[in-house]
């Protein structure tokens, strides 16, 4: 059953817009929990990108790529989220504009 | 049939991604972005790359998304932290950027219109793709084990210090 | 196009039968426990008690429907659906005969692994939501737990894996017709035990609802119908991984021919079910630190031996080949 013909700008468009809706809540959120979530949905746009080109040539490349993606993700999300936690303990707001000074 | 099935995960991520990052209650954002992120691992089978739809939704749905949830159980943000969220989210803050993103995806959109061909629609097995990954890939494998094994180090020396502090006292 | 209907309709079979026996584990659970502990269990309603079941139902269902005033609303009603869905989608990989399944894809196993690792949200929302802090603690609790004793679950599956070269689990209860797993994957079919208790979070390893220091932990605020699915999750969690445990482990339909095959694995299945049971009046509860220390410093490394003693055996004996 899996084994879709579907138009490859069609995938890549769709990636396109979710890795815009990230950037924009990058852009746009303070709270750093959002701001991680919009960094995971940017690399998660991207792994789409990758798997889609990866079926259009019919090799495993693709997939490999989006696995390394998730190493990435994993890692960035198990520090930033050890950051999000420091950063409430001593500033006691998730607010990023709070956290300029690199001295407390 | 099945390509209407493809273009309604495709909605349904879409959809679910712009209501989880305009979401005011963090808990209400994951549960919308975790189901993003479902949609997106139907459409990866439905590709032909069942691989990475099952470790879409057993890594990133069933382990990374479960550490969010645990974080924000643990800060315990309540009503106070969605009003101040509510302040933030004003107009003004957020329509020139995204009128700017807009514009980046427009001409992502023209660039990516001149590109023509379809996914082959052969499936790409596990077998395959392990095959790929531990042969001419062996080296991004260890790259990867040791970024983990640094996540894994930095993490804990984030964490030290409370616990430290909390046996002391 | 009647195929698929023929699938559909069965796939409704497989619901119904997996609901209702989750039912009747009700009360079977409380008449074996009775047994094993010298006493009666529930006996009153109708030949041995059966009709308790309905009695429990009845009761479940007409209770009031109350959702508290400080929880979060939405999240609240849909953790335990979410936990009942995740646990039903993880019935439609078991192979119950040679013929009898709803599908076999090639990523069987990953389907199972993804859908148990999606059941921990239902355990994580429900604490979040009901804003009590005991029901945050057992979130919290079977937040670590559950993603911790997922790994040692995918882990201790890869060597089954390994052996049969597919994820397909039609395909590994073929592969055990000259023997089954339980043999030659023994540290696995240990690690996965005690994995798949920890993962429907059962006594022994009920820490998120641990009742006496806990109230009853995530799920303290639920009640009536919405109780009802949490329980319903459970014992569908106890039923699948008890099915997972004879399609690895003890060759899923396989048997002697002069039976169909469903009767082979319902009967296999019957037998961890009661395993499982009895396992409850067995064994105390272990402290929270225990769990997680037996966990990283026992399972872990069995399942990492376990992998690097089946992949040296497949590879020499592939080589001798």
């Amino acid at each position: 059953m899996p084994g879709l013909q579907v138009p490859l700008e069609h995938v890549l468009m769709m990636a396109a817009a979710l890795f815009i809706a990230g950037l924009v809540g990058l852009m746009v959120r303070r709270n750093i929990i959002f701001i991680l979530m919009s960094l995971e949905v940017m690399l998660n746009a991207s792994a789409l990108a990758f798997v889609a080109a990866g079926a259009h040539w019919g090799q495993a490349d693709g997939q490999i790529i989006f696995m390394l993606i998730l190493t990435v993700a994993a890692a960035e999300v198990s520090v930033g989220l050890g950051l999000v936690l420091l950063l409430q303990r001593r500033f006691k707001t998730l607010d990023m504009d709070n956290a300029n000074r690199l001295r407390d | 049939m099945m390509e209407s099935l493809f273009y309604m995960a495709g909605f349904v991520a879409f959809t679910a991604t712009v209501l989880s990052l305009s979401r005011t209650n963090a808990t209400h954002a994951l549960i919308y972005l975790i189901i993003s992120l479902l949609a997106v691992a139907v459409m990866f089978y439905l590709m032909g790359a069942p691989f990475a739809a099952a470790l879409e939704i057993v890594v990133y749905a069933g382990a990374i998304m479960v550490l969010f949830v645990f974080v924000i159980m643990m800060l315990n943000l309540g009503q106070a932290g969605e009003q101040r969220e509510r302040q933030w989210l004003a107009p003004r803050i957020w329509i020139v950027p995204t009128l700017l993103a807009l514009i980046l995806l427009v001409e992502m959109a023209l660039a990516i219109t001149q590109i023509s061909g379809t996914t082959s629609g052969v499936e790409v097995t596990p077998k395959e793709v392990g095959l790929t990954l531990f042969g001419p890939y062996l080296l991004a494998v260890e790259i990867a084990s040791m970024l983990l094994l640094a996540g894994l180090v930095g993490a804990y020396h984030l964490g030290r210090r409370s616990i430290d502090r909390s046996r002391q006292s | 196009m009647s195929e698929t209907t023929a699938t559909i309709i069965f796939a409704l079979v497989v619901l119904l039968g997996a609901v209702s026996a989750a039912a009747v584990l009700t009360w079977f659970e409380r008449r074996l426990l009775g047994i094993w502990q010298d006493r009666y269990g529930p006996n009153r309603l109708g030949p041995l008690g059966i009709f308790q079941v309905l009695a429990d139902m009845l009761k479940l269902l007409t209770k009031h429907d109350w959702v508290p005033p400080f929880s979060d609303r939405v999240v609240f009603v849909f953790a335990p659906t979410a936990l009942v869905v995740a646990m039903m989608m993880g019935f439609a990989v078991v192979p119950f005969s040679e013929t009898l399944y709803i599908i076999d894809i090639d990523i069987g196993l990953l389907f199972f692994l993804g859908m148990t690792s999606l059941a921990v949200y239902a355990v994580l929302l429900g604490g979040l939501a009901s804003n009590n802090k005991y029901a945050l603690l057992g979130g919290l609790r079977s937040a670590a737990q559950m993603v911790s004793y997922e790994v040692f679950m995918g882990l201790s599956l890869m060597g089954v894996v390994m052996l049969t070269g597919s994820f397909s689990l039609q395909a590994i209860v073929l592969a055990q017709v000259d023997g089954w797993y339980c043999f030659s994957q023994i540290l696995g079919l240990y690690v996965f035990l005690i994995a798949g208790i920890a993962e429907s979070h059962r006594l022994p390893f009920d820490l998120p609802e641990a009742e006496h220091e806990l109230t009853a932990g995530f799920h303290t605020e639920y009640s009536g119908m919405k109780f009802a699915m949490f329980m319903l999750g459970e014992y569908l969690g106890l039923i699948l991984i008890s099915c997972m445990i004879t399609t690895l482990f003890f060759g899923g339909w396989l048997g002697p021919d002069w039976l169909p095959g469903l009767f082979w694995f319902s009967l296999k299945t019957f037998f961890f079910i009661c395993f499982f049971i009895l396992l409850r009046a067995a064994i105390p509860r272990p402290r929270y630190d225990q769990l997680m220390s037996l966990g990283w410093k026992v399972l872990l490394p069995i399942t990492l031996l376990n992998l690097v003693i089946t992949g040296a055996l497949a590879l020499s004996l592939q080589g001798a080949s």
